[in-house]
């Protein structure tokens, strides 16, 4: 059977949780068994959102440092911050846009550039995509729709145990009505991302 | 997740949330009456409760504390009605008084209090294990793991109380209450328990000669519940051999992911706990009996592991114990990596080594941060402009401990829920220096008024700052006995604060944070005065406006002369809509709440149209 660990992390607000959920209702509907976990709490004021997603049996819904066959990485910083759950072979899968941390825009702290999680990933990883989830959201009409773009573009690049086509099917099923055509939209745009990337 | 929780049939397999999962459990358990304080990680159960509420088949209420919860609910037990209450972990410290004797008084009626802990303290003060809670108030208790256990653990939970017609503790840990996973769900009860109440003074007061009789009740329900434990499907064994593993809640699910990928499945002995008081004490003497050395994995404290080694002493059984250690320690949560280190070193394999990659150390950190827009900011900056460092400032918690961070440092001192005004009295009186405490609305209702009170009673010397917006912000915008409004609408009842505190002897002086002139103006004044103060800086939470419809519409703030000037005013504030881009100062006008408080205080920031990107 499929087993897969998957790791999300990123910014409060940025649909972290929302993404976990329709990709566990996808491994539902696969038949697959699921289970996910979640942070929630000081999330909401602009924290780090860390969310697990375990296929294929798992009975713990976390993942400790090395373990993750996928990062999920809808903030560059924090998908950087997440690299050491990776496991050797792995899949990461991440926004290259910046939503910068307080201590970044008081001018304290310095926010890492994008070649930082390309090369500490080298050689470890598998594969490293890295997309514009923000722009292409708003390309898509609306920035929200930023955390579909990361999971068109991780299912196109083969990260996750579900293709394109299953998450269609999640997005038309799951989501309210009226948001299906952007996220349709999102996720096309990610995956056309991702493979324009593995192109490259 | 909505109605499908309240269909009446079962069958279904439905996605839930730990916490959602307890709601329809309770529910299959025929519960009828529901009170809580809201907290983390509890807080999606009471929440679910209440946006279902409306035509449920149970009564609902977001209670004033945890104390009140309890006894709220303890009320409705003796009534006769299957009642649940729900609360945070250090929320039961509150609700100790009347626990302590609810078990010796009984419910009729049926009660389970659902204790959500923190291991780890992800978002709490401490990680207190509150599995002692059980053994100190003589309450069963279960222990889940997984969504599906959440959901069948607490409708059993239910029926055993109603059973036994003693109240019942769920004990969930963080990662349980936020676990999501599939629940195969069971039919609601075709008819509405009730269990008539008939006086009997002797057997619900407690008075010395009735309470020793109650005592002894109690005491023999749990002796007799020894059995009912040892015959539990909750308490399961598995495997074979001479070396035994025992755990319970969380720790389960790792120590069983561990023993699978280290190919020990069926080569040890499982004995894997979630009726956890009182102890299958027979089915576990047998099971000591069986090993030679066993390993206790537990979170927290050494609760089973203490125990299980008095157990095997009294029973004189010979088997090596081992538990708490460096791999795992009592302090913080567990994970598939120290129990794996664990159960290797049990084993006698050599430690495993992890492959895993390393990041700087010194990556920008992103605490959390006041939202754009939060009033608490406003009245922080107002604060520390009129005292600076020359107060002591004694917190309290909600949104508003996030003042603690720099620019704002506004929290020197945090004892627990309320205890800002006693705590700060307290420190005043001892040290002569200016005080300040920060309260919010919902905590000044909670247990903040306590301490007005003491304050007024003794002339304490502290200013009051009751941080009003208008909601239980924190813990995701639940109602307050303050609240104008919830997602039902207007709130029909209103406590009236500012007549509260009048009553209790202070003249509150009321401010709209966001009015930084006045504001300060005010802080002013009463900065000269001595004794208790009372200012309440009152502005709504923008979210919570947000949700309930009463949001103004705003124009974002932004940058008209100088960028560079306004870099005092990025530091004294530290908007999340103010960023750097380009080294250049600029106000994100998607985040920008459009509170104004920022072109208060500077020239070169003005209200204005959403700028071109």
């Amino acid at each position: 059977m499929t087993r897969a660990r998957i790791f999300f992390t990123g910014v409060g607000g940025q649909g972290t949780l929302t993404a976990t959920t329709l990709l566990a209702r996808t491994a539902l509907d696969a038949g697959l068994p699921v289970t996910s976990g979640e942070i929630h709490g000081m999330a909401q004021r602009g924290g780090v959102v860390e969310s697990t997603l375990l296929v294929g049996g798992y009975k713990s819904a976390i993942i400790a440092p090395g373990e993750a066959d996928v990062i999920l990485g809808f903030e560059l910083l924090e998908t950087l911050r997440a690299l050491p759950m990776l496991r050797r072979g792995g899949f990461v899968v991440g926004n290259s846009e910046a939503l910068q941390p307080v201590g970044v825009c008081l001018g304290r702290e310095c926010y890492p550039p994008l070649e930082a999680v390309l090369e500490t990933a080298k050689g470890f990883a598998a594969q490293v995509v890295l997309a514009p989830c923000i722009s292409l959201a708003e390309q898509a009409g609306t920035a929200k729709a930023a955390n579909t773009v990361l999971l068109g573009a991780a299912a196109a690049c083969g990260a996750l145990p579900f293709s394109v086509a299953d998450l269609t099917r999640s997005i038309e099923k799951y989501l309210k009505p009226k948001l299906v055509d952007v996220n349709l939209k999102a996720l096309a745009l990610g995956a056309e991302a991702a493979k324009a990337g593995q192109a490259a | 997740m909505g109605k499908e929780l309240l269909k009446t049939e079962g069958g279904d397999t439905l996605l839930l949330l730990g916490n959602e999962a307890i709601v329809r459990g309770t529910l299959e358990g025929g519960v009828r009456f529901v009170t809580c304080y809201p907290g983390t990680p509890s807080s999606e159960a009471p929440d679910t409760f209440f946006r279902l509420s409306q035509g449920a088949p149970y009564y609902f209420e977001y209670s004033v504390n945890e104390k009140v919860a309890l006894e709220v609910a303890g009320g409705a037990t003796l009534a006769g009605l299957p009642s649940l209450c729900t609360m945070k972990h250090v929320g039961v410290n509150v609700a100790a008084d009347p626990l302590m004797t609810l078990a010796y008084v009984s419910a009729p009626g049926g009660l389970v209090l659902l204790s959500a802990d923190d291991p780890g303290c992800h978002s709490s003060q401490n990680e207190q294990d509150n599995r002692i809670y059980a053994r100190l108030g003589g309450l069963p208790c279960f222990e889940p793991a997984t969504a599906q256990e959440c959901k069948d653990m607490a409708r059993d939970a239910m029926l055993l109380s109603r059973k036994l017609e003693t109240p019942v503790l769920l004990r969930t840990t963080t990662r349980v209450n936020h676990v999501r996973g599939p629940v195969v769900t069971g039919d609601l009860p075709a008819t509405p328990y009730e269990k008539p109440f008939v006086k009997d003074p002797a057997k619900y007061v407690p008075l010395p000669a009735s309470a020793r009789v109650m005592h002894k009740r109690l005491r023999a329900i749990l002796d007799g519940l020894v059995a009912e434990a040892d015959a539990s499907p909750y308490n399961v064994e598995s495997g074979a051999g001479e070396l035994g593993f025992i755990s319970s809640g969380v720790s389960r699910n790792y120590l069983t992911d561990v023993l699978e990928e280290e190919g020990l499945v069926g080569k040890v002995r499982l004995l894997e706990l979630g009726l956890t008081y009182p102890l299958p004490e027979n089915r576990i003497a047998a099971f000591l009996s069986a090993c030679k050395k066993v390993l206790i994995v537990e979170e927290l404290e050494p609760v089973l592991e203490n125990e299980i080694r008095a157990l095997a002493q009294t029973r004189g059984i010979s088997v090596e114990i081992l538990g708490k250690s460096e791999h795992l320690p009592r302090l913080g949560e567990f994970s598939t990596a120290n129990v794996r280190q664990a159960v290797r070193a049990f084993v006698g394999q050599p430690a495993a080594v992890v492959d895993a990659l390393t990041v700087p150390g010194d990556l920008p950190r992103r605490p959390p941060n006041l939202c754009a827009g939060c009033p608490h900011r406003a009245a922080y900056y107002a604060v520390r402009e009129v005292y600076g460092d020359n107060a002591v400032y004694s917190s309290d918690i909600g949104c508003y401990t996030l003042g603690f961070l720099p620019p704002f440092r506004a929290a020197d001192f945090l004892l627990c829920m309320g205890s800002s005004i006693s705590t700060g009295a307290g420190f005043a009186r001892a040290s002569g220096k200016p005080v300040v405490a920060f309260i919010g609305d919902s905590t000044f209702f909670h247990s903040g008024i306590t301490g007005l009170i003491d304050a007024v009673a003794y002339k304490h010397d502290v200013l009051i700052v009751i941080l009003d917006n208008r909601t239980t912000a924190m813990t995701g915008h639940q109602p307050n006995p303050g609240v104008d409004t919830t997602i039902f609408g207007e709130n029909p009842n209103p406590v009236d604060l500012m007549a509260l505190i009048r009553a209790c002897g202070v003249e509150p002086v009321k401010v709209n944070p966001l009015n930084h002139k006045a504001t300060l103006a005010a802080l002013t004044e009463l900065s000269k005065q001595t004794g208790p103060r009372v200012l309440v800086a009152e502005y709504p939470c923008p979210i919570h406006a947000r949700r309930v419809g009463q949001a103004k519409k705003t124009l974002p703030a932004r940058v008209a002369g100088d960028p560079a000037a306004c870099l005092t005013v990025r530091d004294n504030l530290a908007c999340p809509a103010f960023a750097m881009v380009d080294g250049q100062f600029t106000i994100n006008a998607e985040q920008c709440d459009g509170c104004m408080f920022c072109v208060q205080l500077s020239p070169d920031l003005k209200p204005g149209k959403k700028e071109a990107k």
